[in-house]
Formats: C-alpha cells, sequence, structure tokens
C-alpha cells in the first residue's frame, strides 16, 4: 500500500501547483463525495485499471473482482490523493498494479498450496483486447519498449506483468539478483527518456 | 542495507517488485531522499503510460457494482487532517519513533496475556459490543503495507480504556516469530502485545489503553515479544 503513507507526509512541503487535469479534478472532486464526478473518473479510468490489472492476473473473472476493488479503493481514499505524489492517472496506475501483484501472490500461495494449477483452463484473454483506447499510445509505448535491450525489456516485463519480485526474476532467469535490479533500473531509465515523464 | 542499495532498488520499488523487507527499507528511506522521490515519482508516471498502452474496457455491468459499493463505502478524511506532524518527527511513526521507542511498557504484555486468560470467541464478543456501544469509541482497520495477505481492525473507547483487537486471513507467523501489536501515543510507542492468529488465522484479543492512540501499528517480532520493534511494519494506521 505504497500510495496510501498519510503517515509520512511531508507537510513542510509546499503544495506543488498541479496541471488541472480531468483525472485529477475528477478525483478532488470524488474525494469530496461527489459520487457523480466519481462515475466519470471510472469512465476514465477503467480502462487502464482493467487493462493492468488483466495483464498481470489473466483471469477475466479474477480481474473484474480485482479491479472492483481497486475501484472501491480509490473512492475510500479520493481524499488523501496527494499530487505532489504524482498524476491521478499514475496514483490509479500504481493501486491497480498492487492490487494485481498481492492477488496472484496470494493465488499463488494457495495454488503452491492444494497444486491445482494444472487444472486451471487456460484463460483466452488476449483476444479480449478490443477497444484500446488510444492505438497511438499503444504504439508509442511499444516503440519506446522496442528501445530497451531484450534483456531489459524480459526482466522489466516479467518483474511488471509476471508480478515477480527482482529476486524471483534472478532465478527465473538463471542470472545474479543485482544483474536483474541493474536490468530493471537501466530499463526503466530508457523507457522514461523514451516515454517522458508526462502522462 | 547500505543507502547506495537502496538508492539502486527506486526501479523494482516502482514496478512492485521488491521483497517485503526491501520494499519497507526502501519506503523507509525514500521519503526523506529527493533523489529516490523524483526517481519513483517519474519511473510511475512512465509506468502509468504502460499500464494506459494495456487499455482494456472491463464488462460494462462493473461499473453498476462499482458504484453500488461505492454508495455504501465510507470515505477517509484527508491525511492534513491527521494530528500527526510535530516538529520532532514529521514523517510519522516510521521506524525512527517505533525503534527510539521512549516509553516502553513490556510488563504489559504480561499483564494483557493475563488479562486474557482464555481465548474464548464469546467474551470477546461481549467486549468488543460494551466498546463500540461507547460513543466515543473509534474503529479503523490498519493499512496493510506487507505482502502477507490478512486485516487487522482496532476498535477502542478512550472512555473504557479498552481496544478490541480483531485479524482475519492471517498466515500463522513463521517459527520463532510472532505479532506484535503496537500503541503509538505522540512520540511514544508502546508495545501493546503479542498474538499468534489461530489455525483459522484469525486474532481476537481484549487489551487495556493506557495512553490516547495516535496511532496503531503491527509488525514481526520474536516469539518472546520485543520491548522496542525490531521487525518492519507490516501494519499501521493513523488515528
Amino acid at each position: 500500500m505504497g500510495v496510501l503513507r498519510p503517515l509520512r507526509a511531508r507537510h513542510d512541503e509546499p503544495v506543488v501547483a498541479e496541471p488541472d487535469d480531468l483525472v485529477g479534478a475528477l478525483l478532488r472532486r470524488a474525494g469530496r463525495g461527489d459520487q457523480s464526478a466519481f462515475g466519470e473518473l471510472y469512465d476514465e479510468l477503467a480502462p487502464m485499471v482493467h487493462g493492468v490489472v488483466l495483464k498481470v492476473v489473466r483471469d477475466p473473472a479474477m480481474s473484474e473482482e480485482v479491479t472492483q476493488e481497486v475501484f472501491v479503493e480509490l473512492w475510500r481514499l479520493a481524499a488523501r490523493f496527494d499530487g505532489t505524489k504524482g498524476s491521478a492517472r499514475s496514483w490509479a496506475a500504481t493501486l491497480a498494479h498492487r492490487r494485481a501483484i498481492d492477488r496472484v501472490r496470494s493465488e499463488q500461495a494457495s495454488r503452491d498450496r492444494q497444486d491445482r494449477d494444472a487444472q486451471r483452463a487456460v484463460t483466452p484473454h488476449d483476444v479480449v483486447v478490443a477497444e484500446v483506447e488510444s492505438t497511438l499510445d499503444v504504439a508509442r509505448v511499444r516503440r519506446a519498449l522496442a528501445q530497451l535491450s531484450d534483456l531489459q525489456r524480459e526482466a522489466v516485463e516479467l518483474a511488471y506483468f509476471g508480478g515477480h519480485t527482482y529476486r524471483e526474476v534472478a532465478v527465473l532467469l538463471g542470472v545474479a539478483e543485482g544483474t536483474v535490479k541493474s536490468r530493471i533500473r537501466d530499463g526503466l531509465i530508457r523507457l522514461r527518456d523514451e516515454l517522458g515523464g508526462e502522462a | 542495507m547500505s543507502d547506495i542499495d537502496v538508492h539502486h532498488l527506486a526501479a523494482a520499488y516502482a514496478l512492485d517488485a521488491l521483497d517485503p523487507r526491501e520494499r519497507a527499507a526502501f519506503e523507509a528511506h525514500y521519503e526523506g531522499c529527493d533523489v529516490c522521490r523524483t526517481d519513483v515519482l517519474e519511473f510511475r508516471e512512465t509506468m502509468a503510460q504502460v499500464a494506459g498502452s494495456l487499455s482494456t474496457p472491463p464488462p460494462l455491468s462493473l461499473k453498476d457494482r462499482v458504484m453500488a459499493d461505492v454508495a455504501v463505502t465510507r470515505q477517509l478524511s484527508p491525511a492534513l487532517a491527521a494530528p500527526v506532524p510535530a516538529p520532532s518527527r514529521r514523517q510519522g511513526p516510521s521506524w525512527a519513533l517505533l525503534a527510539a521507542a521512549a516509553v516502553v511498557v513490556v510488563a504489559l504484555i504480561a499483564g494483557v496475556v493475563a488479562f486474557n486468560g482464555g481465548s474464548d470467541d464469546d467474551p470477546f464478543n461481549d467486549e468488543l459490543a460494551a466498546v463500540l456501544e461507547q460513543t466515543d469509541s473509534r474503529m479503523i482497520e490498519l493499512d496493510n503495507q506487507s505482502d502477507i495477505d490478512g486485516m487487522f481492525k482496532v476498535a477502542w473507547s478512550p472512555s473504557m480504556g479498552k481496544a478490541v483487537l480483531m485479524g482475519e486471513d492471517l498466515p500463522v507467523a513463521p517459527d520463532g516469530k510472532a505479532y506484535e501489536l503496537w500503541l503509538i501515543s505522540g512520540d511514544q510507542s508502546m508495545a501493546m502485545y503479542i498474538l499468534d492468529p489461530a489455525d483459522d488465522g484469525q486474532v481476537h484479543r481484549t487489551l487495556p489503553t493506557p495512553a490516547e492512540p495516535t496511532a496503531w501499528a503491527i509488525t514481526m517480532e520474536p516469539e518472546e515479544g520485543s520491548a522496542v520493534a525490531t521487525g518492519d511494519i507490516m501494519f499501521i494506521s493513523e488515528v
């Protein structure tokens, strides 16, 4: 729950003027209990949140549950959104990924116990990828990912999409932990430089 | 873990790719480190774009379910309303605070254990009802900052000087370890209780509150209990 750290809020810092983006404005209205603003926020964010959850969790039914959890949590926490710690969109993406990871790790734990992994039907989730919000964005991200070396991309994808810790990625790839840490770091720096920081 | 090591965790942190111990170490470090804070912020914005490229609309019916939940879900108050920021501890009851606990109520642990005696559920429910009936009662769910499943809620009443702790879906602590509850009051953190979930992952405990809590926290400690927290913060919430 890294996004929720009210105890460590830095009240000594001036509030940085935020770009008055639509999503941030809706989130602040939602934080004051405005359910219709939250409905609009849902419309803005649901494809991204569900997309990242589905990519990590893969099972469509379970992904819907997680997406629902994420939005209820966004509602619950809306008043604690802190624009100095990033955009509303990135806050939602962070929360969505965190919840998706929580779900796959707890599922993994229960699967490890029950050893019923093999019985799970393969979910044809990839065919669902219709109606992508903006094909331009997709192309831009794809181009940026292509700028990473194969080793960097592999490490970043295993961690972000696969939901593995970097130590687990190291085991999966049979390389040293420090090597994976460097590949992830170098990969993200390159990705950041390609995409720029702005959402 | 040295500072240099910690600095290099920003990228893995932004991908949620740290194990719980490293994550706690990094979180304790990065808010006070300009380099890491900027890195995390930028990496998260970057990954939000990657997330955006994955966009897939959920089924239309999901919105109705979300909005139905929202209609019956209470929102948290803004963080600024928290009575936390005193100059000497503006980062809240983080590590330093717990570790530097000025008042250590070791005896309390023994006292509370004796107080609880058996762990029958019925008396607990009565105790819980008694606390919740008080007009000044409060109940909060602690934020889970760990990678384990589970949930803790604390209800308490200042006028009664009593609190009840409820835990659910908790994994059994590793061998030789136990969960420990901390009451943070101002700049003091007090060792409140050592607990071990029953086989069903539940914890039900009643305990006295020797001071007005400003936050509650759970750490993992050696099973005999610690007077000063040594484990990472797993669950925490301000009051």
